[in-house]
């Protein structure tokens, strides 16, 4: 037997309203799916960005000297060779600037002294020593390392520009300003146009103190010892040990030496939490919302689906007196929710696009992608079905004496 | 007739108890969405000194690159910090009814033999309480006299106050910040704009500092910036800490108070005026762009509200409204459902305008109900929020608090939203049912 689509259709034509409902339902439900869970799979990428740095072992200090007393050089020499001779401390080094904590500085770049616009390569800044290479977690692979004696002391107030004359740098940034050939050795000029020698290319690392991923790659290690104001240790421990390590720092470290303070003594890993704090609250709220809008949905159409075989018990009987088997019975049901399903489903189809369309042109997103859309439509269309089966199913249970009963 | 009604709305509520209770929380959760994200939102969006918002301006130059805008996505706007130089000249000017010229510091604050601990600093002249209507619970500000060689005298918040003189009147209390000996002479009453629109450069969300200090101190001390936010296009060598102010770089906050349009007029000219004498000198490469743009095109400009907070809003309207047409459906199956009984007692001799009415009482039931577990699920939803926002406090980061204050505005909306909505969800199906022929169903039975 064909299914009966021609009466489901003039029946459901006669009682507009529910269904016009329902299909509503099942539209805006399919726009918001669609375009939240593209969404949220956008921020689920920024915030599982790899940061290239062993970000579980790694915790920075911040360090303030105050007192006349403070001298910049030996604190920070003392302070290192406590740190670096502390149980599970895998190396430590002092930097300008920690990754993610959104307070470093960049310079630019260039091939010639002559320094034109177009030349011009933009780069994150790190100064460290001889262990910073190790304690970020990345590795050399052409070149070399900094020498301890390379390390040029903190530059000071009267005298900022301190030029290095030998940097190490990334992979992409090795790359961008050598496109041709190996970096090592190669001679690029800072923004007065002075010389620096390429001594070494390391893998790339992603986070640069800001969480903007654009040029994060794009970064120069410097061998100096950072400025005193605002400078952080980064400590990397080892694995499994950075609770320990932090817990006896926090408990001494403030001790060793009077005339600066240390303080913020948190873990990277905290840092990276903190930068996508709004990338959270977007994929918990949106996540959040759009499971309880599925869920209402279902248990909407579900209860539609109920009272509608509850208002038709005494036509199912008829239809069951004259000949109809259980399964008819069950397939005219599924059959009316699967109508409205799908012209709901059409309808939610142009607005989950329109939807789409407008967020790529105001909010710079990405355009939908369409897998997303067969994806959502799946979705709706088995939990339309789902929903309306319990109750096509207690409609089959009628008993065809109902149509003799009352009336 | 109202307790008829209710009796008549409860019985009808114990026929079919589940479509009761998702009616219900339909209602809530569509609400509680909605209420959340309108709190963040208004958090967000506020224009904390509404009042002064368009005599307040801040003051901004383009002195950046040639050949690269401050900002690509928006070329047209200019960085919002200006030279230590620039900024100092246009102070000098006397067409402003206040200004203040300004920058984030850091420093460590010791008070007797307590411990010494870091502050966040704003070096600042001594416009700034009386221009944005800072509030003092002790003392007051400084006066000009105070801002060009250096008086040692401090401005705390009263959280600082609390911490350091555990509240009391401090007012003429020595402490020593950065090795300094200073003279309390303000203690500032609860002040936290938000977003802190005076500087939005270290997070639009960030307290306000914890003590203020004479402008002066910035060059006085010769330290080099690190906190606040420092940049620079056309590199130039340092060799002296004066090298360090005169270099083309942007660090220092501006604002005018500009009370008439004649007077901001006035400054614009004079901005110009300056403009002109400086690019004649070979300064100033990019085409003018000389602003004086008030407190909420400033909010603006500066985008403090971000494109998250705009989506998640209209997702919450969007999902609002699934969740009314939600109701709407099942309310009209209901009242179908019933609509026997509903025979009955028309033909019994009750008007159009009684059963409309009973409809109501049981949507009104309905309405009510959602609301209040609407609110609890607001409550929950923001303490959620908040708890994820707390990695800000234990990081001494600017965050916004969405907590902090109740939000009296959002929870008003809430509870008109709330009876508005759903009573607007339940006026069809009542309608609808009260039009019902009673013969048609009276017949059947």
């Amino acid at each position: 037997m064909s299914t009966p689509i021609r009466p489901i259709l003039s029946s459901l034509l006669r009682n507009r309203t529910g269904a016009v409902l329902v299909a509503l339902q099942i539209a805006l439900a399919l726009a918001i799916l669609v375009n939240a869970t593209y969404i949220v799979k956008q921020r689920v990428d920024t915030i599982n960005r790899p940061t290239g740095v062993d970000e579980p072992n790694l915790f920075a200090i911040e360090s303030f000297g105050f007192t006349p007393r403070y001298d910049h050089a030996s604190s920070v020499r003392a302070d290192l060779a406590w740190l670096r001779g502390l149980n599970g401390v895998a190396s430590a080094t002092a930097v300008n600037s920690a990754p993610l904590t959104l307070s470093g500085s960049s310079s630019p770049w260039y091939r010639t002294p002559a320094r034109g616009p177009d030349d011009r390569v933009g780069s994150i800044d790190y100064q460290i020593d001889e262990q910073g290479l190790q304690t970020f977690g990345t590795h050399l692979i052409a070149g070399r390392n900094f020498r301890p004696e390379e390390i040029l002391p903190a530059a000071t107030a009267a005298h900022q520009d301190q030029h290095p004359p030998s940097v190490i740098v990334t992979e992409s940034l090795a790359r961008k300003l050598f496109p041709g050939g190996s970096a090592v050795g190669k001679t690029i000029y800072d923004f007065l146009g002075r010389p620096t020698t390429i001594i070494g290319v390391t893998a790339d690392i992603f986070s640069g103190p800001w969480q903007n991923p654009d040029e994060a790659e794009y970064t120069t290690f410097m061998p100096e010892v950072p400025l005193t104001w605002g400078f952080r240790f980064l400590v990397r421990t080892q694995p499994g040990r950075i609770d320990d390590v932090m817990r006896t720092v926090t408990q001494q470290m403030q001790e060793l030496n009077p005339d600066r303070i240390v303080r913020s003594i948190q873990p990277i890993s905290l840092f990276k939490k903190w930068v996508y704090l709004n990338e959270r609250v977007t994929v918990i709220f949106l996540i959040v919302t759009t499971t309880l809008l599925l869920a209402i949905a279902a248990l909407g159409i579900f209860g539609l689906a109920t009272f509608n075989v509850s208002t038709r018990t005494k036509q199912i009987g008829i239809r069951r007196a004259v000949g109809a088997r259980k399964h008819d019975i069950i397939q005219y049901f599924m059959v009316e929710n699967g109508l409205i399903t799908s012209a709901g489903i059409l309808t939610g189809c142009a607005l989950a696009l329109t939807v789409g369309y407008e967020l790529s042109l105001y909010y710079h997103l990405p355009r939908l992608d369409l897998l997303y859309l067969v994806g959502g439509i799946l979705v709706l269309w088995v939990i339309g079905q789902l929903a309306a089966w319990q109750p096509a199913r207690r409609a089959a249970t009628v008993p065809p004496s109902v149509a003799t009963r009352t009336a | 007739m109202i307790a008829y009604n209710m009796r008549l709305a409860v019985k009808s509520f114990r026929k079919n108890p589940g479509i009761t209770a998702l009616m219900v929380g339909a209602i809530a959760i569509g609400i509680a969405a909605c209420v959340i994200m309108m709190t963040l939102y208004h958090v967000t969006s506020g224009n904390p000194i509404w009042w002064k918002s368009d005599r307040l301006y801040a003051v901004t130059l383009d002195n950046w690159d040639p050949n690269h805008p401050y900002d690509s996505a928006h070329p047209d706007m200019a960085p919002p910090q200006l030279t230590y130089r620039d900024a100092e000249t246009l102070a000098k000017s006397r067409i402003p009814l206040r200004h203040v010229i300004m920058r984030l510091d850091q420093g460590v604050i010791v008070a007797g033999t307590g411990r010494p601990q870091t502050v966040s600093t704003r070096d600042t002249t001594a416009d700034f309480f009386a221009m944005f209507d800072v509030p003092f619970l002790y003392g007051g500000g400084w006066n000009a006299a105070s801002d060009a060689n250096p008086d040692p005298v401090i401005v705390l918040s009263k959280a600082e106050n609390r911490r350091l003189f555990g509240g009391v009147n401090s007012v003429g209390r020595m402490l020593r910040w950065e090795d300094h000996e200073f003279r309390v002479v303000g203690v500032l009453d609860d002040w936290n704009p938000q977003p802190k629109f005076y500087d939005l450069n270290n997070g639009a969300f960030a307290p306000i500092e914890d003590v203020f200090i004479p402008y002066g101190w910035t060059e006085a001390l010769q330290r080099v910036i690190v906190h606040g936010n420092h940049q620079c296009w056309n590199f130039q060598s340092i060799d002296t800490f004066q090298d360090y102010l005169n270099a083309d770089c942007d660090w220092i906050q501006m604002w005018v108070e500009l009370p008439t349009k004649a007077d901001r007029q006035r400054m614009q000219d004079f901005i110009d005026a300056f403009w002109a004498e400086q690019h004649a000198k070979g300064r100033f490469p990019r085409p003018r762009n000389n602003r004086l743009t008030n407190v909420s095109q400033w909010l603006k400009d500066q985008r403090v509200v971000g494109n998250d907070d705009r989506i998640l809003l209209g997702a919450a309207f969007a999902f609002l409204a699934v969740c009314l047409i939600n109701t709407i459906g099942l309310l009209l199956a209901k009242f179908l459902n019933g609509a026997p009984l509903t025979g009955i007692r028309r033909a019994l001799g009750a008007s159009r305008r009684h059963i409309f009415i009973q409809h109501m009482v049981v949507t009104g039931l309905v309405a009510t109900a959602g609301a209040l577990l609407g609110l609890v699920l607001t409550w929950i939803g923001l303490w959620g929020i908040h708890e994820l926002y707390a990695i800000n406090a234990q990081l001494d980061a600017p965050g916004r608090d969405i907590l902090s204050h109740p939000d009296f505005y959002s929870l008003g909306t809430a509870a008109g939203l709330a009876v508005v909505a759903s009573l607007a969800a339940g006026l069809y199906p009542a309608w609808r049912v009260g039009r019902l022929a009673p013969a048609a169903f009276l017949k059947n039975q």
